[in-house]
């Protein structure tokens, strides 16, 4: 049987391959990972769909694969052929959730992705899809497979405005560096939008071209999207720690000894929590095409985690729920994770909200870009001490740079300094009893 | 001698050629058409469509007045002038072929009478009544047609026995007359000596006449032709043929029994071979496939870069309009277009008594290609224009794929079935779906109604017949 990249999770669409775990010949069990994969969200491992022996890899290191290509050949060995309906039974299985049947022609002659578009004219009598000549000739010229465009007449017959509709869609992603593999998939249009010169670098010294992974190009991506769509407004704030970071020192050995390291992160997601619960609206998003504001009654936190490989921010379900020893615990395991790539896609999905705190690796004010659909991010710098003034005298205390980046369309500059205040007094009056482990 | 130079140059005149150069000309490029008979036009216009057209109209004003007797409209017996006929027929063949070297001098088409050869893949020779000319080319396009076949078995020497070029310039009414082959040539040619009051016995070796169009498209044809003629012997070979005095002696096998029989004249129309004789060929890198055809790509292109190849040297349904499309795109793939001939619809017409047209899928390819389909036919029997023409015997059909609806081929077979089939050409190539033709108001009364209510009733909800359902 042919093996087929199955669909990995909503709106991934392929990847590249990191690592080849078998060779031609070799003989591969039923649910052995056989291929690792570097798609936009995260590094991953395929598993065989049935036992037997690999007669063909079809795809090499560094290729880019797309859902529903071939990725390697299993001829079931005696043991499993056995009962005729399992064999059969098991293609289906494994392409079932791969919408997109490419043809071979393609995968050999590109090497490479071919669409991520799921839409596919078929007809059974084989016929090409319905269109007057005069929009087939448009298409020619164009280049266009009509087999890719959605006919909205009767019949699926393709008009004018539908290729329009088409055309304006794959411009769209060509701007956004879209679904690398929609993209790809149109010869004149390069992956990311071009820069408007192509420049030479190589004019004034050595230099060294790097492929943008795909993390890369989602994130850039992403970011892009968010600072071109969202009129946002940074509001910036200072938090006094200093009784805060006593009440770290004085619990943190109890946590030690329970397995938890209590990093500032954990206060952050258990005080964020809380603040959230009271403004709803921070926690929100809003749906452009209903016009509503959604609210969530539930308190997901994102926390950006630096990687090598980039910018992934991993999810803390249910942060209004859980304890501080909870959060740390979560919060260090999920991190580990991240770093080692080990992440799974839905663990990245669903963040009601995103901390990004640079105060590990230093930095002071900041302004983050907010992690759309949500409305509002917190960047934090790294606390440092200061001379404030207290009580009429000035004082030593460590103050720790924060900064709310919120989308102006749902929030406006009250809510998010009564929001920013309550976070502010979760840090300065910050409850012993909330660290103190229950025996 | 210093050779011509042209940027293209067309290979001859007929309706692929003429085309292919007008439209190059019109396209701006330096068009040299180079045609061995003086009046252009190919065989179509020459040996083809249009004389065999001419006859047929003539002739089935025969059959009108006297069927006219039963609508109590009565004329005497018809004085047929065969040198009148045929001088009329020419007289229209000169017309349009003049017409046709009109249009070429004004788009400034370096016109050459001759016969051209291969000399390499960017030179051409022509034989001229001047000597010998030298063409360099850029692109060459191939466009020389073909020609009736005649078996060698056939072949006597005897202009007695005549292929359909023969019996196009109407040599005489035989009493006796012979087809040799029950395909659309045989069928056409046979309606027109039948009415001029030939004797007509059609020999066909395959179970049925028309062989590759549909059977109850070819049905009404059968019958009428049943009537018309002496006698439609299917399964049915000749063995022999020799001459004896001035009649042809043939010996037939009908029931795998020998028979000798006399005929005034004997029409051979067993198919067509492509006229690559002697043209070269072998000194470019152009390759002919085992039928003897020319192959091309869907650019017309041959094997070799240089030529392109046109119409009927390429095989397939040997059609003038497919001949002139085919010179169109190979035009365009010339000046870099990105043409091709893939899902053209062609139509055809069988230009019998009555006519046969269709376009698309027939059922005969969807049984082959085993696709699912759904057939909705109206009956001309339950149509008005059809009984006022005195013509019930026609059938319109639309080949219907069934989940989308959409209509994948038409066929016709009744009286002025060819000019009917064009609705049919433009529904798919449009994509239209049944609905599309049911919701399209047509006059009434008309045939073309007839294809409103076919595709009613592929709804069940056609006005004049009732649902099966």
């Amino acid at each position: 049987m042919d093996v087929k990249l199955p669909q990995l999770a909503e709106g991934v669409e392929g990847g590249t391959v990191v690592s080849i775990l078998v060779s031609e010949g070799q003989e591969i069990k039923k649910d052995q990972a056989f291929m690792e994969l570097e798609t936009q969200k995260a590094v991953g491992s395929i598993p065989a769909p049935q036992s037997g022996v690999v007669t063909k890899i079809h795809v090499k290191q560094g290729m880019e694969v797309t859902v529903g290509m071939v990725l390697i050949s299993i001829e079931a060995t005696n043991a499993s052929t056995a009962s005729p309906s399992a064999g059969e039974a098991a293609p289906s299985e494994t392409t079932g959730k791969a919408p997109i049947a490419i043809s071979t022609t393609t995968q050999t002659s590109t090497g490479t992705s071919s669409s991520t578009d799921d839409y596919r004219y078929q007809s059974k009598s084989g016929i090409p899809p319905p269109a007057a000549p005069s929009i087939r000739k448009l298409a020619r010229d164009l280049d266009i497979d009509l087999t890719r465009v959605r006919g909205s007449e009767a019949g699926g017959r393709i008009v004018l405005a539908d290729l329009r509709a088409y055309i304006q869609k794959l411009q769209q992603l060509a701007y956004e560096g879209g679904p690398a593999g929609v993209v790809a998939s149109i010869p004149s249009m390069p992956a990311i939008p071009p820069t408007p010169e192509a420049i030479d670098f190589a004019r004034w010294g050595p230099i060294r071209r790097e492929k943008m992974s795909p993390l890369r190009r989602t994130v850039s991506r992403r970011m892009f999207e968010s600072w071109s769509t969202i009129p946002k407004i940074n509001q910036f704030a200072d938090a006094d720690i200093s009784t805060l970071l006593a009440l770290r020192k004085k619990h943190a050995p109890a946590y030690e000894k329970r397995g938890a390291h209590l990093t500032l992160t954990s206060f952050f997601l258990l005080i964020l929590g809380r603040a959230l619960k009271n403004h709803p609206r921070a926690n929100a998003s809003m749906d452009e095409t209903a016009l509503e504001i959604v609210y969530k009654d539930y308190r997901h936190i994102g926390v950006a985690v630096d990687t090598e490989g980039g910018l992934i921010v991993p999810i803390l379900r249910d942060v209004d729920h859980k304890d501080l020893l909870q959060l740390s615990r979560e919060l260090h395991a999920v991190t580990e994770k991240t770093r080692q790539r080990k992440i799974a896609i839905e663990e990245l999905q669903g963040g009601t909200f995103t901390i990004s705190n640079q105060g590990s690796i230093g930095g002071s004010h900041f302004t983050p870009i907010i992690y759309s659909p949500q409305v509002a991010i917190l960047g934090i710098g790294q606390g440092q001490a200061k001379p404030v003034a207290m009580d009429g005298k000035i004082a030593i205390r460590t103050i720790l740079p924060l900064c709310l980046a919120y989308d102006h369309r749902v929030l406006d500059g009250g809510d998010a300094v009564r929001f920013l205040k309550d976070i502010i007094a979760g840090f300065e009056a910050f409850d012993e009893a909330d660290i103190k482990l229950k025996e | 001698m210093e050779p011509l130079t042209t940027e293209i140059v067309v290979l001859g005149a007929g309706p692929g050629g003429y085309a292919a150069a007008f439209y190059a000309a019109d396209k701006g490029k330096k068009v040299t058409l180079v045609e061995q008979n003086p009046r252009l036009g190919g065989i179509c216009l020459n040996v083809g469509c249009i004389p065999s057209k001419a006859l047929l109209h003539a002739t089935d004003i025969l059959r009108e007045t006297r069927d006219s007797a039963l609508r109590g409209i009565e004329y005497g017996a018809p004085k047929i002038d065969v040198e009148k006929l045929r001088s009329w027929k020419n007289s229209i063949l000169d017309k349009l072929g003049h017409g046709i070297k009109t249009l070429a001098q004004h788009r400034k088409i370096n016109l050459i009478q001759g016969r051209g050869h291969f000399e390499d893949s960017q030179t051409l020779r022509v034989e001229t009544s001047e000597g010998q000319k030298f063409i360099r080319y850029d692109k060459a396009i191939i466009a020389v047609g073909s020609k009736p076949t005649m078996p060698n078995a056939f072949d006597l020497g005897n202009p007695r026995v005549m292929t359909s070029t023969g019996a196009l310039d109407l040599p005489d009414i035989p009493e006796n007359l012979l087809v040799v082959g029950g395909g659309y040539i045989g069928m056409e040619l046979g309606t027109v000596y039948a009415a001029l009051g030939s004797k007509v016995v059609v020999l066909e070796a395959l179970p049925s006449i028309l062989a590759g169009i549909d059977a109850d498209l070819a049905r009404p044809v059968l019958r009428a032709a049943q009537k018309a003629f002496k006698e439609i012997r299917l399964n049915a070979k000749v063995l022999k043929m020799s001459t004896v005095g001035k009649q042809i002696k043939v010996t037939v096998e009908i029931d795998k029994q020998p028979r000798e029989e006399l005929y005034d004249r004997v029409l051979v129309s067993v198919g067509r071979s492509p006229n690559l004789a002697d043209l070269g060929l072998e000194n470019t890198k152009v390759i002919k496939d085992d039928k003897g055809f020319i192959q091309s790509n869907a650019q017309q292109q041959t094997d070799d870069p240089n030529i392109y190849a046109i119409g009927d040297v390429n095989g397939g349904a040997l059609l003038a309009h497919r001949a002139t499309k085919e010179g169109k795109i190979a035009v365009e793939a010339i000046l870099g277009e990105p043409s091709t001939f893939e899902n053209i619809v062609i139509p055809a017409v069988v230009y019998t008594d009555p006519e046969v047209a269709w376009c698309g899928l027939t059922e005969i390819e969807a049984k082959q290609k085993n696709l699912d389909i759904k057939i909705a036919k109206f009956l001309w029997g339950a149509s008005g224009r059809a009984l006022t023409l005195d013509r019930p015997d026609g059938l319109t059909k639309l080949i219907i794929e069934p989940d989308t609806e959409r209509i994948l081929g038409v066929g016709i077979a009744g009286s002025g079935a060819g000019e009917l089939i064009s609705e049919g050409v433009l529904a798919v190539e449009m994509g239209a779906t049944a609905r599309d033709i049911a919701d399209s108001v047509h006059p009434h009364p008309t045939l073309s109604e007839t294809l409103m209510e076919a595709a009613e009733s592929f709804y069940g909800t056609a006005t004049h017949t009732l649902s099966r359902r």
